[in-house]
């Protein structure tokens, strides 16, 4: 039973793996196009994608940014409501929390549509920071929820005795409910980032082919056959995520995070 | 971050609690501009009409929907050709949605068996194969599946395309789509997409089905099978049971998210059974422009998901909250 139930799980990760390896491996081609197994193995696709080519440089410049300032910009706004959820606990600010995770929960590509009306008449479509802006509030449920089990974790029995030293509310959030937040509130931003960073149909109404980011760069290039260029990009973002996620698991438990029983170690 | 509310235990700052502060008039602000206001402009825009030239101006007309439902030319002709699309994007989705959840499901209970450290590896792997962008899946899957260098590949090298000849189930694959006069081929197929979409959740169902696997109290397990039952009848008579809610809504889950995919369907899907999505986006941004059409069809979209995930709630109350 228990090597059945291993096989079945390597077996799902072998399944898993299959596209990503030889994704992986095509960046190897020589040629121009994706074979597998590569042909005339060759690492100067990599140089390609980082150095030389300036469409995937600035492609990839422009994903960094947006991750990462709308990842920011999601913790800055999940912060104080999250905070407001725990700290009232009243009906309003939970329709507020569950308005905030409205555009995450529903197709995405409606989201989209809606953001390119949206920017569209507030006149920044095609822009930089309404790149920024639309995947912080798309994202801005990742924050929302590592945050919440955070100070759910909070033990409200310090919070009084602080008080009745006479600890100040600001001084109780600095000394005890800050320090504890910190691998919480660093999951919810790394979370947004990496979506972030592989989002691409929000991103595409938004973006109004004013400038691309990788994954905008690769779907545009679609119509005329995958390169072993792009291939480097998919390397790229997997081990960007892979990392990321490992530091979420090194910061704090993974598990608990996912929802996990806590009393069982 | 100094904005304080008030509670009992704390020095009152802020005692009008009634009227909300400063801080949640600014968040309530911000969330309904942002999260509310484009999919209130979505609903707004569909009753709009098309000028000719490319533009559109606010109306209020039901054009759009009736050309959704019965086509533009109704009551002289009636084309259904939207009414398709909407049920294609149906289809790939529930197909997709089961398929991922009935294998995601015993991966996600074999897990929770295991060490906490190995979880949080496979939690890892999982967290990090689930952010992978669908484009790169699609690429991935796009050259596994392409005819020169993919499965159809491998069959015809290893002679079983020329055995399926043989045998006679040839025929079969190509009336499924499955073949080309030569070759076997899942570019353009059904299968690929569907197979790519549900690649594509696979591992959101081994999280959302996660914590309530993980949950589940093992001593009702061992009671079981020191009573005797098998694995098979402890997995049927203890485990579904307990897990029944979270498994339909992880179905309903996926599904909903499903609805919207956009670059399988491009890639994988014949022409003649793509999904709405992608009337969505050629309305919005590509070849037909006609903005309001498209947030017609997109609010379509957006009101199935919504009365499917109402169902899925309805059926999970009809039939009882499980112990």
């Amino acid at each position: 039973m228990k090597g059945l139930a291993h096989l079945f799980m390597g077996l799902a990760a072998v399944v898993v793996l299959l596209p990503i390896v030889v994704v992986s491996a095509a960046a190897l081609n020589g040629g121009r196009s994706m074979l597998f197994p590569p042909q005339d193995p060759t690492l100067s696709r990599f140089a390609e994608f980082f150095l030389t080519q300036p469409v995937w440089r600035d492609a990839m410049l422009n994903s960094v940014l947006i991750a990462a300032g709308s990842a920011a910009l999601a913790v800055l706004i999940a912060w104080p409501l999250a905070y407001g959820l725990w700290r009232e606990q009243g009906r309003g600010a939970q329709i507020l929390a569950g308005l905030g995770a409205m555009p995450f929960a529903l197709p995405p590509i409606v989201f989209g549509v809606g953001l390119g009306f949206f920017w569209g008449f507030s006149g920044g479509l095609g822009s930089l920071w309404t790149g920024i802006i639309s995947h912080a509030v798309l994202f801005l449920a990742l924050p929302l929820v590592t945050i919440s089990i955070g100070l759910q974790s909070i033990d409200r029995a310090h919070l009084d005795a602080a008080a009745t030293m006479g600890a100040t509310e600001a001084t109780a959030f600095r000394t005890i409910i800050a320090p504890q937040m910190l691998p919480y509130t660093a999951s919810g931003f790394f979370f947004a980032f990496v979506l972030s960073f592989n989002e691409f149909i929000v991103m595409f109404f938004v973006s109004s082919s004013a400038y691309a980011t990788v994954t905008l760069q690769i779907f545009n290039s679609l119509r005329n056959g995958f390169t072993p260029t792009m291939a480097v990009g998919a390397i790229t973002f997997i081990a960007v995520s892979v990392a990321v996620f490992s530091l979420v698991a090194r910061l704090g438990d993974l598990p608990r995070l996912m929802g996990a029983d806590q009393t069982k170690s | 971050m100094s904005a304080i509310e008030d509670t009992s235990a704390l020095p009152a700052e802020a005692p009008t609690r009634r009227l909300p502060s400063p801080r949640m008039l600014i968040l309530w602000a911000l969330i309904v501009t942002f999260c509310v206001v484009p999919f209130g402009l979505v609903l707004a825009i569909s009753f709009g009409q098309k000028i000719e030239g490319a533009a559109w101006e606010w109306a209020f007309t039901g054009e759009n929907y009736l050309r959704f439902f019965v086509g533009a030319d109704w009551p002289e002709s009636r084309t259904t050709l939207y009414l398709n699309r909407l049920w294609y994007s149906i289809y790939y989705a529930v197909i997709a949605a089961l398929i991922a959840v009935l294998t995601a499901f015993p991966f996600a209970y074999l897990l929770t068996r295991l060490s906490r450290r190995a979880q949080s590896r496979w939690l890892v792997f999982l967290l990090a194969t689930m952010s992978l962008s669908e484009v790169f899946i699609v690429m991935g899957w796009d050259i596994l599946l392409s005819n020169r260098s993919g499965l159809p590949m491998v069959l015809r090298e290893t002679g079983v395309t020329a055995w399926l000849k043989d045998v006679g189930w040839f025929a079969q694959l190509r009336e499924w789509g499955l073949a080309n006069p030569r070759d076997v081929k899942f570019k353009t197929s059904m299968v690929a997409t569907v197979l790519t979409m549900s690649y594509l959740v696979w591992p959101y169902a081994v999280i959302l089905l996660y914590p309530a696997l993980s949950r589940l109290d093992q001593s009702t397990v061992e009671a079981a099978r020191t009573m005797g039952a098998g694995p098979w009848t402890v997995m049927r008579t203890v485990v579904l049971p307990t897990v029944r809610l979270p498994l339909v809504g992880t179905v309903f889950l996926l599904f909903v998210f499903l609805l919207g995919t956009y670059v399988s369907v491009t890639v994988f899907a014949d022409p003649s059974q793509q999904t709405l999505a992608i009337s969505v986006y050629e309305a919005v941004r590509g070849s037909t422009l006609n903005a309001p059409f498209g947030a017609a069809q997109a609010v379509i979209l957006l009101i199935t998901g919504a009365l499917c995930l109402w169902l899925g709630r309805t059926l999970v109350a009809r039939t009882g909250t499980p112990a």
